[in-house]
C-alpha cells in the first residue's frame, strides 16, 4: 500500500446507508430519492429504510426551492386603522440540512445564490438556511444528455464550494472536503472512513478524463458570451426566440440560478394578513409593468432578451462567469423551442 | 423556535403626520417613525426612495420629497396610479404606514454644491427634486437656480406652496408650461422644452437635473445636449416597478444596472452606455 499523504478518504458504498443512518441524529436529510413513479428528485428523507437513494440519475428538480422556497411568508402584518400597522417576523423552524448527491452544477448555482443573496444585503431567510446546509457533492461520472457544465465550466467535477464531495470509484467513493462542516464530519464520523491511497487519487482523475469525454452536446457557452459581449448577436434572434416561447416560465422556475421574484400581501382578514415572497420570472410582461401601466419593457423580445443577457453577459461582466451552470434542465422543460442551448447556438452563429 | 430578524424586508410602523394636496392625483404625506429613536437616525438622502406598505396592498417605491426637518419630520408624494396609492390616498392623518429604506444612490450633493442648477420636472418628477432644490438653496446664495416645470393643465400644477417658495429667493427663476390650458391662465402652454428659450444660464457651467415621463426626458436631454450641455452634466432620476429595493429581485433591471441599487440617480453618459427605453427613440 502507498503511503498516504492525502486528506481524501474511501467511504465503502455498503458503508453509505449507515452513514446517512448516523448524519440523521444531528441533520435532516435530503437526497435524490426515487418515487413510485420513477421520478428522482431531491427529497427530505422521513424513513432511510424506506425510500431508494437514487444516486444515478440527475434529480428533475435543483436545490433552489430548498433555500428559497417558491412561495414562503417573510412576516405577519397587523393593521388596526388609525391605532397601529404591526409587522411580526416569521418564525423558522429549520433546523441544520444534510443535502446530499449535489452535482456540481446544483452546487455551482448555490455558490450563484450566495452571491445574489448575501453578497451587499443580506437576505436573512436564505442566509439561515444556508448556515443551516451542509452540502455533500457527487461529482459526475457520466453527464446526462442535456448537461453542457463543460462549457459554462461548472462541471463535470468540481474541487471547491462543498462540505464533503463524493466520486464514484466504482467499488467505493472518494471523499474530499472543502469546508469545515466537512472535516467536522470526518473527524466525528471517522468509523465510516478509511484514508484514501495515491491510486485512488489517481483513479478519480481518470473518472474526470473521461467524464469530460462523455458529454453528448457540444455547447459552446465561450462564443456565444464573446458575441454577446461584441454585440455581435442580432435583433433577429431575440425576434425568433420570442415568437417560439410560449411564457409559461417553466425556465426560469426549474432553472437552479433563476432567483428572481415577487412580494405581495395576502389579506386573512379585515385586519391581517401575510407578505409573501414568491417565484417571478423575467419573461412574464408583468414583471417590469409599472402603476398605471407603463412599462419600460415594452415587448416580450426585449424580455427574453434580458433573461439571456443576464445569464451569459451581464453576470460575466459583475461576477466574472455566466450564471448558467450547464443543467440542462431548461432543455427538457421547454416545449417552445427557446431553451438556452437553442440560444446559445444561435448566438454562436452570429459574428461569424 | 427562532425567531428571525428579517430586518431586510421588514417595514418600521411611520404615522401619516399631515396631508397635503398637491393636486386631484397627488397627495403629499408628512410622515414620522414611531419608533423615536430609529426616526432621529432615519437619514434619507435627495434621491433616495424607501419602500412604502399600505395594509393588505403590499409596497411600491416612493422618493423623498423631503429631507427630515427639525422634528424628524419627512415628506413622501405619492401619484395615484394604481390599487396601492389609491388605497394610500383614502388614508388620512393618524394612519399608520409601512417605510423600509432608505435605499438607492443619492444625488451627488457635493457636485452640485456652489453650481449653477438648472431643474427641469413634469408632473409629480418635480418630486424627487424637491429636496434639491431647497438644499441649493440653503448653501451657497449666489448661484443661479433655475426650475422648468411641466403641468398637464393649471390645476394640475402640483408644489405650489414649494414653488411660491422657491420664487422669494431672487437668484431662483421658475418657470411653468401646462399642455393644455384653463379659464384665467395667463401663463404658457405647451411642452416644457418651449421654456427654455425664456431663460438663461451657461450650458458650461451649470447642471441640469431632471425627472419626469419619459417622453420629456427623452426630449429634455435632446435639447440640453443641443445646448451644449456635457453628459456627465445631465443627470436624472429614474422610475422603475421594483419589490425587494436591494439589488435581488430584478423587477427593476435597466440593461446589465438596477435601478434600486445602482440608482435611481444616473448622469446621462452613464445611461448612454445602457439600452434604456427612455432614450430610445
Amino acid at each position: 500500500m502507498v503511503l498516504i499523504m492525502t486528506n481524501k478518504y474511501i467511504l465503502k458504498k455498503d458503508h453509505l446507508v449507515p452513514l446517512l443512518r448516523q448524519l440523521g441524529k444531528e441533520y435532516q436529510l435530503v437526497a435524490p430519492l426515487e418515487n413510485k413513479h420513477g421520478d428522482t428528485l431531491f427529497t427530505h428523507i422521513d424513513n432511510l429504510d424506506n425510500c431508494r437513494v437514487d444516486l444515478e440519475n440527475q434529480p428533475q428538480n435543483s436545490l433552489k426551492q430548498f433555500f428559497f422556497p417558491q412561495q414562503e411568508v417573510l412576516f405577519r402584518y397587523r393593521n388596526q386603522p388609525g391605532v397601529s400597522y404591526e409587522f411580526e417576523p416569521a418564525k423558522s423552524r429549520e433546523d441544520a440540512v444534510l443535502y446530499l448527491g449535489v452535482r456540481p452544477c446544483d452546487l455551482s448555482a448555490i455558490l450563484y445564490m450566495d452571491v445574489v443573496f448575501l453578497k451587499d444585503f443580506k437576505d436573512p431567510y436564505y442566509q439561515k438556511r444556508r448556515n443551516n446546509s451542509v452540502l455533500v457533492g457527487l461529482n459526475c461520472n457520466t453527464p446526462f444528455d442535456n448537461c453542457f457544465c463543460n462549457g459554462t465550466k461548472s462541471g463535470p467535477f468540481i474541487d471547491y464550494g462543498f462540505d464533503l464531495q463524493l466520486t464514484d470509484l466504482g467499488k467505493y467513493f472518494l471523499v474530499e472536503s472543502d469546508r469545515s462542516r466537512g472535516e467536522d464530519i470526518l473527524e466525528k464520523l471517522h468509523q465510516f472512513f478509511e484514508l484514501a491511497t495515491e491510486d485512488d487519487v489517481k483513479d478519480q482523475y481518470q473518472a474526470y478524463l473521461e467524464s469530460r469525454g462523455r458529454f453528448k452536446r457540444q455547447v459552446h457557452v465561450d462564443l456565444a458570451m464573446k458575441n454577446l459581449a461584441e454585440g455581435y448577436v442580432a435583433d433577429g434572434v431575440w425576434t425568433e426566440l420570442s415568437e417560439r416561447c410560449q411564457d409559461c416560465g417553466g425556465c426560469a422556475y426549474i432553472c437552479p440560478t433563476c432567483v428572481c421574484f415577487s412580494i405581495y400581501d395576502q389579506q386573512q382578514s379585515a385586519t391581517e394578513g401575510e407578505r409573501i415572497r414568491c417565484w417571478d420570472a423575467c419573461t412574464f410582461s408583468g414583471f417590469t409593468r409599472m402603476a398605471g401601466g407603463h412599462n419600460p419593457v415594452d415587448s416580450s423580445i426585449r424580455a427574453i432578451e434580458q433573461r439571456f443577457r443576464h445569464k451569459l453577459q451581464f453576470d460575466v461582466k459583475k461576477h466574472g462567469r455566466p450564471s448558467c451552470v450547464g443543467c440542462g434542465r431548461c432543455v427538457e422543460m421547454c416545449f417552445g423551442g427557446t431553451d438556452i442551448i437553442r440560444f446559445i447556438n444561435m448566438a454562436c452563429c452570429e459574428g461569424m | 423556535m427562532e425567531i428571525l430578524q428579517p430586518d431586510l424586508y421588514l417595514p418600521k410602523s411611520a404615522e401619516i403626520i399631515d396631508v397635503t394636496e398637491e393636486n386631484s392625483q397627488i397627495k403629499t404625506y408628512i410622515l414620522s417613525f414611531i419608533d423615536k429613536e430609529f426616526n432621529d437616525s432615519f437619514a434619507p438622502q435627495p434621491g433616495q426612495f424607501v419602500l412604502l406598505s399600505v395594509p393588505h396592498y403590499g409596497e411600491a417605491p416612493i422618493s423623498f420629497s423631503s429631507t427630515p426637518d427639525e422634528n424628524g419630520r419627512f415628506h413622501l408624494s405619492v401619484r395615484k396610479a394604481g390599487k396601492l396609492t389609491s388605497a394610500l390616498h383614502a388614508m388620512e392623518k393618524g394612519d399608520i404606514v409601512g417605510l423600509r429604506g432608505p435605499y438607492g444612490r443619492p444625488f451627488p450633493m457635493e457636485q452640485f454644491e456652489g453650481k449653477n442648477l438648472l431643474f427641469v420636472a413634469g408632473g409629480i418628477g418635480l418630486a424627487p427634486l424637491c429636496p434639491v432644490i431647497n438644499s441649493s438653496l440653503q448653501n451657497g446664495a449666489d448661484r443661479c437656480v433655475t426650475l422648468l416645470y411641466g403641468s398637464r393643465t393649471p390645476s394640475d400644477i402640483a408644489f405650489k406652496a414649494d414653488i411660491d417658495k422657491w420664487r422669494q429667493h431672487e437668484n431662483v427663476t421658475c418657470l411653468l408650461t401646462v399642455d393644455s390650458s384653463e379659464e384665467g391662465w395667463q401663463g404658457e402652454v405647451g411642452l416644457v422644452t418651449g421654456l427654455f428659450g425664456k431663460c438663461s444660464y451657461d450650458p458650461d457651467d451649470t447642471l441640469a437635473i431632471i425627472c419626469g415621463p419619459p417622453m420629456m426626458i427623452r426630449a429634455v436631454f435632446a435639447e440640453l445636449e443641443r445646448q451644449g450641455f456635457s453628459d456627465d452634466n445631465i443627470i436624472t432620476t429614474m422610475e422603475r416597478h421594483m419589490k425587494c429595493g436591494v439589488g435581488i429581485c430584478r423587477h427593476c433591471h435597466m440593461d446589465e444596472k438596477l435601478v434600486c441599487k445602482d440608482g435611481p440617480v444616473f448622469t446621462l453618459s452613464e445611461l448612454k452606455k445602457l439600452d434604456v427605453m427612455e432614450l430610445r427613440s
